[in-house]
């Protein structure tokens, strides 16, 4: 399934990123997907040389003096996929699992840029859209940002939209 | 918002083009004061039928509530509709701009029935209000929920308001960037009006019409 | 018939100013425990939620469809659902019973059911449940800054003042719409001059707040309203799932947000469909919890006039914080909205939360005085400032606030204002007077301060935000301007999006910059001596107020 899959890419890449922090891996030596907990929180205090912006910026290194050089930019003050993968599995620790759901459609939505992000909301707010629309902003979703969670979810609404007569009449 | 702010300034640049403003009739405009203006005249509101997209750049669309007129006639705070209608009028025609007057039905909500009228204004710009009297001014390119402005608290809109909104309206309908209306509040407004608010606006809603398209309103002045 | 001048005194008494209404139960102008609102019940078929409160799921309205899917925990459903509804709301209001245990149960049940568990429990009942099921340890408060004028100068100091005052969550809105860029712009970098670490939003529409939110105007959000009943969803514009959708976008830019709802609003915006206020809240609750979203401000809000109104309508206000404690959210427990001409209305209606303390008691007590509080009046006002610090002195609660000096604050003041005079010249914005400086450290209020050319701000915020000038903007100018202070709090502001450690329930930011939430501080309260105990040091600050008299003072 595509879904699963999408999470076991994510889950190497934020284990990739994690490499060589002791806190968070198992003695045992062979468990290789030790989940991030309670324990490990706030992240940004206990694991800031783990945090990466989608730039590819340390947390820890990120300072004023950067911002006031030119080198860090708006681009930079940004959250990862990875970041919120670890944020759900804090979530999932203290048993908010709506939550972890939550931040990791978020993960997804990262890559859709401001402008269409908001135009994609817009467009599911009541009478916005045909079913039409909605299914082909499900396929962008899913094929240009690889947002198979939210495609499944546009989708989703749509035949509800449908359902109880709230698409776009012209 | 910017985003809508810069729509709106593209949108009216290119109505100022499109119109040119030397053939508006100035006489007729002047005829129009006086009777919106007229202490005396009665307002006189008919039903005529469905309402067209205006294509005329120098109007305001007026929207009123299902209720507005007919089922209730007053504000919240006892101010005849008809004085409502005819200060908002005297406003828009004091700007020399035109209006129309419409009765939304398939909602009752203000920022809606303002949306809708700004939908069908030739200018893009459209005055929403309820029979409690709660009013906003509204673009077409706007989010539903936003406005230009919006005049929240019924109890403290008096006549003088409706026709500073009227006013403010006809302004953004020829391109300018008025002043926004002087902004007014009252924190005992809420424990005074608001249980009867919301009886009124359940009285308006029993007469929404989710199917019903806008209808045009006929003014006459007697 | 002759007046009796007893009656006549008691007549002209301020509660005799207020509205209230008779139930009417067909449209739904009751608080709670109506005779139509549907009796609890849950059918599950593989997996699946099939029935829900009454209804099969081929009558189900889009709400219905969504909690079903959503929001509800299938697998002990049945179960709990099976059990006495007496024996739950005893078990909520149990010190021996853990929160833990409660959830349990809250999480797998329907909104039907959790209305009737409530709805068997007293006021006293509920605050001893609240003290238990609040997420976070240590209670919070926020407030409302904002001005009749929409002097984004003004705003900046009294968000100064606000933070030295204790508020670790400060809101914002305009009355005039297209101005709150530069009130958001005012909030965020005042509040950090009087306390580095506030979160701060700026209520407009949903998509406008957005953006700014996107841009680093606003470190959260908060006006992301839902409603209980289908139609007046749609007139709030909003679907349950074009909200989960902003709710995701949200997050994926690493900004906390909650949703807002309360008791009144479907009957207020005039589809009620014949249910009680605190059913259809229940509703509401479970599509927040659906969404995935930490948390809500709710407690009726700006519709408290309504079940303020109506007959024990200031206990449905209670029951729906409670739920919402109680589906395991982050509550805004309101105490926000004017709802009473009366002093001791409003006081006893904010004794609910304020003696059990909640994720914030207020969701937004106007840090000015009530003329300038642009959400239409708050419960609590700039001028209460005093009553507030010395009812927490007499009862030795913790309600986030604490008495402050006039000099500190003055010196707050008018940094902020400066402040805000230095980043719009660095901005190129419009200028900021030294009157407008000099009037803002001494204000109290808008009428204290000079009008602004409202015009040429809106035509500058226009330029502003089609130039996409961010937050990041901001910590340069503030640098350049000589406040590099405020710059580095800026900063460290905007790095909070990059942890995301503030996405988690009931999150707020200390002063160096530490999130504290519901998992690093769970609520854990067992009776006495448990949960949240006011420290030696933090009750020295409550209690010391400026006009006590002590025994050397008196010769």
């Amino acid at each position: 399934m595509n879904q699963e899959l999408l999470m076991k890419q994510i889950v190497e890449e934020v284990m990739k990123a994690m490499s060589g922090n002791s806190s968070i891996t198992t003695k045992d030596d062979n468990c290789k997907l030790q989940k991030i907990t309670a324990d490990n929180y706030p992240l940004g205090d206990k694991m800031a040389d783990n945090i990466f912006t989608p730039t590819g910026k340390k947390l820890s290194d990120m300072t004023l003096q950067q911002v006031l050089d030119g080198q860090l930019t708006a681009e930079d003050m940004r959250i990862s996929p990875e970041t919120l993968e670890l944020q759900a599995q804090v979530a999932e620790s203290v048993d908010r699992d709506a939550l972890a759901a939550n931040l990791r459609r978020a993960a997804e939505l990262i890559a859709v840029p401001d402008d269409r992000l908001l135009e994609i909301y817009n467009a599911l707010r009541p009478y916005r859209s045909t079913k039409e629309e909605l299914y082909e902003i499900a396929e962008e979703l899913e094929k240009t940002y690889g947002c198979s969670i939210n495609a499944t979810f546009v989708k989703e609404a749509a035949e509800v939209y449908s359902k109880r007569g709230r698409l776009r009449r012209d | 918002m910017a985003l809508d702010e810069k729509i709106l300034k593209n949108i009216i640049e290119d109505v100022l083009k499109e119109m040119n403003l030397d053939s508006i009739p100035k006489k007729e405009s002047m005829t129009s004061i006086s009777e919106a203006a007229n202490p005396d005249s009665k307002l006189v509101v008919t039903e005529v039928g469905d309402v067209e997209k205006g294509t005329l750049p120098n109007e305001v669309v007026i929207g009123v509530a299902a209720a507005f007129g007919v089922h209730q006639t007053k504000t919240i705070t006892g101010i005849p509709h008809d004085k409502v209608i005819k200060e908002i009028i005297a406003g828009i025609e004091e700007e020399g701009v035109k209006y129309r007057v419409v009765k939304v039905y398939r909602t009752s909500d203000v920022s809606f029935v303002a949306h809708d009228s700004a939908k069908i204004s030739g200018s893009g710009i459209g005055i929403g209000i309820q029979s409690k009297g709660t009013t906003v001014i509204h673009q077409k390119d706007l989010f539903p929920l936003a406005n230009l402005e919006l005049f929240s608290q019924a109890p403290l809109i008096d006549l003088d308001t409706y026709r500073k909104i009227g006013k403010n309206a006809a302004k953004y309908a020829k391109g300018e960037s008025p002043a926004p209306v002087p902004v007014k509040n009252d924190q005992m407004a809420r424990p005074k009006y608001q249980a009867i608010a919301a009886l009124l606006h359940i009285k308006e809603t029993e007469h929404v019409d989710m199917n019903k398209k806008p209808q045009l309103l006929k003014v006459d002045f007697k | 018939m002759k007046k009796s001048k007893r009656f006549e005194v008691l007549a002209n008494r301020p509660v005799n100013q207020d509205g209230f209404v008779t139930e009417w139960p067909e449209v739904g102008l009751i608080a709670m425990n109506s005779p139509f609102d549907p009796k609890p019940s849950i059918k599950i078929k593989d997996g699946k939620i099939v029935e829900l409160d009454g209804k099969a799921r081929a009558e189900f309205d889009m709400l219905d469809t969504y909690i079903a899917d959503y929001a509800i925990k299938v697998e002990n459903a049945e179960k709990v659902m099976s059990m006495d509804s007496l024996e739950i709301a005893r078990k909520m209001c149990d010190i021996n019973v853990p929160r833990k245990e409660i959830l349990d149960l809250t999480l797998s049940m329907t909104p039907a059911k959790i209305v009737e568990v409530v709805g068997k429990m007293n006021v006293l009942e509920m605050m001893m449940a609240v003290t238990k099921m609040r997420a976070r340890l240590i209670p919070s408060n926020q407030c409302h800054v904002t001005n009749v004028k929409d002097s984004f100068v003004q705003i900046a100091a009294d968000a100064a003042e606000a933070a030295l005052r204790g508020f670790d969550e400060q809101e914002t809105t305009v009355g005039v719409a297209r101005l709150a860029p530069f009130n958001a712009m005012g909030i965020f970098i005042g509040s950090q001059v009087g306390r580095p670490g506030i979160l701060t939003q700026c209520a407009v529409e949903e998509a406008t707040e957005l953006i700014m939110g996107m841009r680093g105007f606003t470190t959260y959000a908060e006006t992301v309203s839902v409603y209980g009943t289908e139609p007046v969803f749609m007139d709030g514009d909003d679907t349950p799932y074009s909200k989960t959708f902003l709710a995701s976008c949200y997050a994926s830019r690493g900004l906390k947000m909650r949703f807002t709802s309360g008791t009144g609003s479907e009957v207020q915006m005039g589809y009620a469909e014949g249910k009680s206020m605190l059913y259809l809240e229940a509703r509401c609750l479970y599509v927040t919890k659906g969404a995935g979203v930490q948390g809500i401000q709710n407690g009726s809000v700006s519709c408290v006039g309504v079940p303020g109104g109506v007959p024990g309508g200031i206990r449905a206000i209670l029951a729906e914080n409670l739920i919402a404690m109680a589906l395991d959210l982050e509550c805004a427990s309101s105490n926000d909205q004017t709802f009473t001409h009366s002093d001791l209305r409003r006081c006893a209606r904010s004794l609910m939360q304020m003696v059990p303390g909640t994720d914030f008691i207020c969701s937004g007590y106007s840090s000015t005085p009530n003329y300038d509080n642009m959400f239409a009046g708050s419960n609590w006002d700039a001028e209460d400032y005093d009553d507030w610090n010395i009812i927490q002195r007499d009862l030795k609660i913790d309600g986030g606030l604490q008495p402050v000096d006039e000099e500190t604050v003055v010196a707050a003041r008018n940094k902020a204002a400066r402040v805000m005079q230095g980043l719009f010249r660095e901005l190129g914005l419009p200028e900021v007077t030294d009157e407008e400086v000099e009037c803002a450290t001494y204000a109290h209020g808008s009428q204290d301060m000079p009008d602004r050319d409202q015009a040429a701000d809106i035509k500058a915020i226009e330029e502003m935000m089609a130039k996409k000038i961010t937050g990041v903007d901001f910590v340069k100018a503030l640098n350049k301007a000589g406040f590099p202070d405020v710059a580095d709090s800026i900063f460290k502001m905007l790095k909070q999006r990059i942890a995301g450690d503030y996405l988690h329930t009931s999150a707020i930011v200390d002063e160096n910059f530490h999130v504290i939430s519901a998992v690093n501080y769970p609520n854990n309260y067992r009776g006495p001596q448990t949960g949240y105990q006011i420290s030696e040091d933090r009750w020295e600050q409550i209690k010391s107020i400026h006009n006590a008299v002590s025994p050397e003072d008196v010769k």
